[in-house]
């Protein structure tokens, strides 16, 4: 499998405090690639500094190089040369807790497409309802469009912010614990969305549920105090005995 | 218990309010009768000649605080885009800070600083004496400004809470999140900032009392003088405690109430109907 993401060195800081220190790996593309570690192990802060979101946040500060495959083209996240808003849309990102913006269902999906794209209202329309049958939502919200996305509930709100990130068109996706703030059920519906999307974005995500990773990922990293990262195999983690083991001995 | 607390100082706000209009409904009250109304409602205010007209008045509290407005207001809509994006982050902060630095400046240092300064510039480009509807409109701009940037400034903080990371990861410039999002989801916040700053125009005393020359004459040029109500009302109160003069100051307390109460209920209406159709 080829890389899709590579990083060299990286430490990330907020007011002089390290996150991440010196941190290397090699994401293959595809995937999901599961990330999981301890709270506060800077999985998050890996995760963006990935899409360069880290320098919204103050006091941050990023060294070491970031490598992203989009496309046939390798881009330096960090080059002075790479536009950061380009970059953000190419490598997509849905949080933790769905971050609907205070507009309409449709308007959300929409306003990035016809603002950061410059896509005629036609093509922005017909890509939101592309992207909402993606996610299987399009049958439940196409009588309300214009009702405001606060209205939807959780789950119907992660779905759509993943229909707005996939919108874009980015090549690669980040999910910070896509399904952390859902119900059962509602987490299982992202689950298998995950696996539809594996094949057409290399995915990276974020997760505290061990049977989560254990289920869909293809491949896992463990992160430990932001400076050590271990690759696990595939026969390892799948196995729950084993996996519980080794999670013991590395957090 | 808290809660009771609460609804007593609610209720003796409002009471307070219901008795300064009750108040000056009392005592203004027999000047709406017969010929007192007819002279109080005239362009002359020549209380010798028992001419106590108070339009004039009226007509230079509501210009100077419109365009005083229409000054300040733009003025600090742009300072707070500069400091929430537009701007460069190194120039932001100390700007913010120098806003609310002017907010802590009493309003008197304003009116000396322009009466030395301001005024003796508009002398010397004008034939009058300085003294004037522009001198007042631009120091009150200037005095009305961080009022309105920190009300506003305190709405874009809020909201960017909320949507900085959201609208970075979908791709969006600063100055994009600007324009689509920080502004239009800022209505309220922009209807508010523009009601307290047109009340803070409106009620200030000191500087068209220091700096608008205080002639009882309609506004018709920005190089006249003019006497708004606040500054008629503060003249009139400390030379006069006696005559129907004196009595026709409850009549411009009234109208400085109303104003403001109808200026609330109007921008508030707006606001409404911004919201119905939104």
């Amino acid at each position: 499998m080829k890389a899709a993401i590579r990083v060299e060195k990286l430490s990330v800081s907020f007011a002089g405090k390290h996150v991440i220190r010196h941190l290397s790996l090699e994401i293959a593309s595809g995937g999901p690639t599961f990330l999981v570690g301890r709270s506060g192990s800077g999985k998050t802060t890996l995760l963006r500094a990935l899409n360069r979101l880290n320098e919204c946040l103050p006091g941050c500060a990023t060294s070491g190089q970031v490598e992203l495959r989009l496309g046939e083209q390798w881009v330096d996240a960090y080059a002075a040369t790479t536009n950061v808003e380009n970059l953000r849309r190419r490598v997509g990102m849905v949080f933790q807790s769905p971050n609907v913006l205070p507009l309409s269902i449709l308007r959300n999906i929409e306003m990035p497409l016809k603002v950061a794209l410059s896509l005629p209202a036609d093509e922005a329309e017909a890509r939101a309802e592309q992207a909402l049958r993606e996610v299987h939502l399009w049958d439940e919200v196409k009588d309300r469009l214009s009702q405001a996305a606060s209205t939807l509930s959780g789950g119907q709100q992660q779905r759509l912010c993943l229909a707005r990130t996939l919108a874009l068109r980015p090549q690669i996706l980040l999910l910070d614990e896509p399904t952390a703030s859902l119900d059962f059920k509602a987490a299982q519906r992202i689950e298998d969305l995950l696996l539809e999307l594996k094949s057409r974005y290399t995915l990276l995500v974020v997760s505290h549920s061990l049977g989560q990773a254990r289920r869909i990922a293809e491949s896992l990293f463990v992160l430990h105090d932001g400076e050590r990262i271990e690759a696990l195999s595939k026969d390892v983690f799948q196995d729950r005995d084993a996996l519980f083991s080794v999670m013991d001995e590395l957090i | 218990m808290a809660a009771r607390l609460l609804y007593c100082a609610a209720a003796v706000s409002a009471l307070a309010v219901l008795a300064i209009l009750a108040f000056l409904v009392y005592f203004s009250l027999p000047l709406f009768q017969g010929d007192q109304l007819a002279a109080l409602f005239s362009w002359h205010w020549r209380p010798l000649q028992n001419e106590f007209g108070i339009l004039p008045m009226i007509a230079a509290s509501l210009a100077l605080a419109v365009s005083s407005m229409l000054v300040a207001y733009p003025l600090a809509l742009g300072v707070c885009c500069f400091a929430h994006g537009l701007g460069p982050d190194w120039a932001a902060r100390p700007l913010l800070v120098a806003v609310r630095l002017m907010s802590s400046v009493p309003t008197v240092v304003y009116g000396l600083v322009a009466a030395f300064s301001l005024v003796p510039l508009i002398r010397g480009a004008s034939s009058g004496s300085g003294l004037c509807w522009l001198a007042a409109l631009l120091t009150l701009a200037v005095l009305a400004l961080p009022t309105i940037v920190l009300l506003l400034d305190n709405q874009f903080q809020r909201l960017e809470s909320e949507i900085r990371l959201t609208a970075a990861a979908l791709g969006l410039t600063r100055v994009q999140e600007m324009l689509q999002l920080t502004l239009p989801l800022s209505s309220r916040g922009l209807v508010m900032a523009a009601i307290l700053g047109f009340g803070r125009a409106l009620g200030d005393t000191l500087v068209p009392l220091m700096l608008a020359g205080n002639a009882p004459q309609p506004p018709l040029s920005l190089l006249d003088p003019m006497r708004t109500l606040t500054a008629h009302i503060a003249l009139v109160v400390a030379t006069d405690s006696q005559s129907a003069a004196y009595n026709s100051l409850f009549a411009c307390g009234l109208i400085l109430f109303l104003l403001t109460v109808l200026v609330n209920l109007g921008l508030r209406r707006i606001r409404t109907g911004a919201t119905a159709h939104g």
